[in-house]
């Protein structure tokens, strides 16, 4: 029954999508109150989005988490189908190269079934947050390297690369990001970045699809245009 | 006030004839009939559109010719002569397809209520103009045009074939002459209806002349209804812009000193005055400016200061020197600029409904807003875009940007056009667009790089009605896309079925179904437009094209010719039925519209119970997996025969497993007989007998002889029998029995083996021949 509804969902909204993928370090380091307003964060991401009324026709999010494992916290869903994420308990190491080739994955799912379905959908957004070093396997890790840069590059991908406190490795981060440097966030000021995210999505779902859309400047030198 | 009755024979018009206009005989108007037809006559046959003469007008003016005119007087007998005329006029123009006498029908007891009728009827439908000189017909139509806002006119034919429309003042001095006559005439039924008549009359005009003068006063451009009423368009027409072919220079910012806010005072200009205004608080922020109310349903949109520019500032000033107007465009009206002079934005009417993007464009937010529409009521929706779009190209104006955020629709089904600082007229460009709205040609260039031509401009316009009525969907969806608008509009592969085009890659969902029912022309309009393949993919439906096609789905939707119940639901959950007498049904468990299947090989429509959702809930078979209505013990009759019944081994039949005993039924077992104790199948068995006994239980017992007779009597079987039951077996024939025979006697008897033949010369054979002739 679920699977039904699913569907219908999908196929009976025609408005073009925008695929949000958000890809989250749950490590040990992201321990106290660095998890706490992660979390915090993305419900206030899933809260505006929701009563945008642009953005809420548009947006269909997914979540991954990575600590020694990748997994799948939320498949891509629209936003009234989605739960608002639970505490998480951080633990282990920092594979991002994982982490990040799992949200891919998830995503060429999602492309796949907008494809079959003959849905139309923007340039899907990657955001990536993380507090340190990746840890993981190095071969995963280039490999993620690789797959983002080449969908940059022909455009098939926008990259949120943000780095979250002062160990956060942003070298490693601005491999992910060949145009523009990665972020790095003002204290634990996730609630504003998140704000800052649901307002462009918004703006985005107003433009059509293949339209260079204007993003809001303030606070993210660098990030002019989409 | 002067027109041209050619004006009224367009497509989208129709002009009508009163009867007095015939029986005029007043010689100052002689032949003005024929003027009349010979100024329309090229247009009617153009576009296959008479003038229109009532059935009751023709039956009026055959009374009046019938009569005898021996002892009439003089007016009556020419007015006989007259009638007479005109039925010979209206034959001959009807046989050069001038003139229709086939509308309406003979029941209609007062020819003047009959107009009134019909034109509030049809009001939103077409303009319509009707010739007569009865000042309360006249009077009846200028106040339903007023009441409606619609096109309609009533005016009597002048001399030389013209219209003559008379202005308020006119009509209201007329219509009391014709009261005071009435009255002094006693007739009362004139009189009980000019009366009342005249004083609604008198209301309305005084409304207008005050409204004329409030709107004077504040310095902004008139709007009076009797503008309206006397069809500007023909003045409009001939106030049309330039066709413009140059690009002008590019487009340069305007150095702006203070943009005003909320509670500021603007300047504002226009040909009928000057004025200043107060901002109130914003009701919208666009991607330009902001829109602030002003009050009397007014507002004035001012720029972000990026985007004051030559170009906006030109545009603005061209069109409010025009002075258009229309009902749901917002035309500017006025220039605004800030206390130094300078140019920030103009004044235009407040736009009423929502935008098309929160509306109409989403089925959730469409079910939302308008729930109890139908699909007449989008019709409705896209016929009004079409009037306004047909209005802006006649002036050679191009949109540009047509799309879902520049067009509003309130509950009335009026769509209100905004954002006139983006058109494109007299070289200025339009410099924005939206990708799903641009044509192939245009693709992948900066807009304000050139001119939209009206190519261009007809693909938005076909976009924008195909979305409409499909509340949402891109024509160009296709199921197997990567979702590439750009792409897929280039590649011009309109996935929707249409006859025998049927492409597989129809986007999944409810969409196709909406799609089926659409009516077939208009449907073969947006193939042949959309598809490559598609003959009018080149040289696509203008806007009047468009209203024409729309028009008839209007009146299709409400006809016999549309033989399915369901085709006036937005969102039909099935396809379409093939023809009138597809069988429609409803599904066993929900009740939802079914409709038969064709089948070509049988010929027949196959009509399955229950509809595709129900289907899918049905239970499924344990065993196999298929969906069935009724299952019995968890499974489908087909695995319950399987499960439940076996082919026996010995005969193959289909039994029972249960009763199968080593795969074997029942007549197949084996048994033992009880005679000779071998084994045999049950069903070979009879009286327990194999069958090699049964069959010697019919031989006759050689060794008993029937004591009569002498011959064996009796079978083995009897014998055993009677042994079995220990009565003693008989021991000769039943009595009377036929074949108890006496025997020869014995001397007769030869015994051939007892002697052997004689060594004699006859042979053998001759011998046994004598010997079988003698016996």
């Amino acid at each position: 029954m679920a699977l039904k509804v699913g569907s219908d969902d999908l196929v009976e909204n025609p408005t073009p999508r925008v695929p949000v993928s958000l890809c989250v370090d749950t490590s040990l380091s992201m321990e106290g109150d660095k998890i706490l307003e992660l979390v915090r964060g993305v419900n206030v991401f899933l809260d505006t989005v929701d009563g945008d009324d642009d953005a809420h026709d548009a947006a269909e999010i997914s979540i991954v988490e990575f600590n020694s494992v990748a997994r799948l916290i939320q498949d891509f869903a629209s936003v009234d189908r989605l739960q608002r994420v639970n505490a998480i308990t951080p633990a282990g190491a920092t594979c991002m190269g994982e982490g990040v080739n799992l949200a891919l994955d998830t995503l060429e799912n999602r492309k796949a079934m907008y494809s079959g379905s003959g849905v139309l959908y923007y340039q899907p957004w990657l955001v990536l947050m993380t507090d340190g070093q990746p840890n993981g396997s190095q071969a995963e890790f280039e490999r993620a390297v690789q797959r983002v840069v080449s969908m940059v590059t022909a455009k098939k991908l926008t990259v949120f690369p943000i780095g979250i406190g002062a160990d956060a490795d942003m070298a490693a981060l601005a491999r992910f990001s060949p145009n523009r440097p990665p972020l790095r966030l003002k204290g634990l000021n996730f609630k504003e970045f998140f704000e800052w995210l649901s307002r462009s999505v918004s703006r985005v779902s107003k433009s059509t699809p293949g339209d260079t859309v204007k993003l809001d400047l303030s606070g993210l030198a660098g990030w002019a245009e989409l | 006030m002067l027109l041209d009755p050619a004006e009224y024979v367009r497509p989208g018009c129709r002009l009508f004839i009163d009867t007095n206009i015939f029986m005029d005989v007043d010689p100052a108007r002689k032949g003005r009939l024929k003027r009349l037809f010979e100024r329309c006559a090229e247009r009617i046959i153009a576009y296959h559109n008479p003038v229109i003469v009532p059935v009751k007008i023709i039956d009026e003016l055959t009374k009046q010719s019938r009569m005898g005119r021996a002892g009439l007087p003089e007016d009556r007998a020419s007015a006989v002569d007259k009638a007479k005329k005109a039925l010979e006029l209206l034959d001959d123009a009807e046989s050069m397809g001038l003139v229709r006498k086939d509308l309406g029908d003979h029941s209609n007891p007062y020819a003047d209520d009959l107009f009134v009728r019909v034109f509030e009827r049809f009001a939103d439908q077409f303009e319509m103009c009707l010739l007569t000189s009865d000042v309360t017909l006249l009077i009846r139509i200028r106040m339903l045009a007023g009441s409606t806002g619609h096109k309609l006119l009533a005016g009597q034919l002048t001399q030389d074939g013209m219209i003559q429309v008379a202005s308020f003042q006119d009509l209201l001095r007329r219509g009391q002459s014709k009261l005071r006559r009435k009255q002094e005439e006693g007739d009362r039924r004139e009189v009980e209806e000019l009366e009342p008549l005249l004083a609604d009359f008198q209301r309305l005009f005084a409304a207008e002349l005050a409204a004329e003068r409030r709107i004077r006063a504040a310095g902004t451009a008139r709007q009076a209804r009797t503008a309206r009423t006397a069809t500007t368009a023909r003045r409009g027409v001939a106030n049309a812009f330039r066709p413009a072919t140059e690009l002008r220079e590019p487009d340069r910012a305007l150095n702006v000193g203070h943009i005003p806010g909320e509670g500021e005072e603007v300047l504002i200009e226009s040909p009928l005055g000057s004025g200043t205004l107060f901002l109130g608080a914003p009701l919208g922020e666009g991607g330009e400016g902001t829109v602030f109310p002003v009050g009397g349903g007014w507002v004035v949109k001012i720029f972000d200061r990026e985007h004051i520019t030559q170009h906006r500032k030109e545009k603005v000033s061209l069109l409010v020197s025009r002075g258009f107007r229309h009902p749901g465009i917002c035309f500017p009206q006025a220039l605004v600029t800030n206390r130094a002079g300078q140019f920030v934005g103009y004044l235009m009417p407040e736009a009423k409904g929502r935008e098309f993007q929160r509306t109409i464009f989403n089925p959730r937010r469409f079910k939302q807003a308008y729930p109890d529409w139908k699909k007449t009521d989008l019709v409705d929706v896209c016929i009004s875009f079409l009037e306004k779009v047909a209005y802006l190209h006649t002036r050679n104006i191009v949109l540009g940007d047509i799309n879902p955020k520049n067009l509003m629709v309130d509950a009335g089904k009026e769509v209100w056009i905004i954002d006139a600082d983006s058109w494109q007229l007299e070289g200025y460009p339009c410099p924005v667009g939206t990708p799903m709205f641009t044509a192939p040609s245009a693709l992948g260039k900066p807009y304000s790089d050139s001119l939209r031509t009206m190519e261009e401009e007809r693909f938005a316009v076909a976009t924008m009605l195909f979305m409409i009525l499909i509340t949402g969907q891109f024509p160009y969806a296709r199921a197997g896309s990567d979702g590439d608008i750009v792409r897929l509009i280039q590649e011009g592969n309109f996935a929707f079925q249409y006859r025998e085009n049927s492409n597989r890659d129809q986007p999944d969902g409810n969409w196709k179904y909406m799609w089926s029912h659409l009516q077939p022309g208009i449907k073969g309009l947006f193939w042949n437009t959309f598809h490559r393949d598609g003959d009018r993919y080149g040289r696509r439906p203008s806007a009047e094209e468009w209203l024409r096609a729309f028009r008839g789905y209007k009146r299709w939707l409400d006809s016999g010719t549309n033989f399915d119940p369901i085709s006036n639901d937005v969102y039909p959950t099935r396809y379409r039925a093939m023809a009138a007498d597809t069988p429609i049904y409803e599904c066993a468990e929900c009740g939802t519209s079914m409709v038969g299947k064709w089948n070509p090989n049988t010929e027949t429509y196959s009509t399955p119970k229950h509809c595709r959702d129900c289907q899918q809930n049905l239970p499924k078979c344990l065993d196999c997996g298929k969906k069935a209505a009724t299952l019995s013990e968890g499974r489908c009759r087909e695995c319950n025969r399987q499960r439940k019944y076996g082919n026996c081994a010995g005969c193959g039949k289909q039994t029972r497993r249960d009763h199968l005993v080593d795969d074997r039924c029942s007549n197949c077992q084996l048994v033992t007989c009880g005679e000779c104790g071998q084994g045999a199948y049950k069903s070979q068995m009879s009286n327990g007998h194999c069958p090699a006994c049964e069959s010697r239980a019919h031989m006759l017992d050689s060794s008993r002889l029937c004591t009569r007779c002498g011959r064996p009597f009796i079978t083995l079987g009897n014998v055993a029998w009677h042994q079995r039951a220990y009565k003693p077996v008989p021991d000769s024939h039943k009595v009377g029995d036929p074949d108890c025979v006496a025997p020869v006697p014995a001397a007769e008897r030869y015994d051939w083996w007892a002697h052997p033949a004689p060594a004699a010369q006859e042979s053998l054979l001759s011998r046994l021949t004598q010997w079988w002739r003698d016996a």
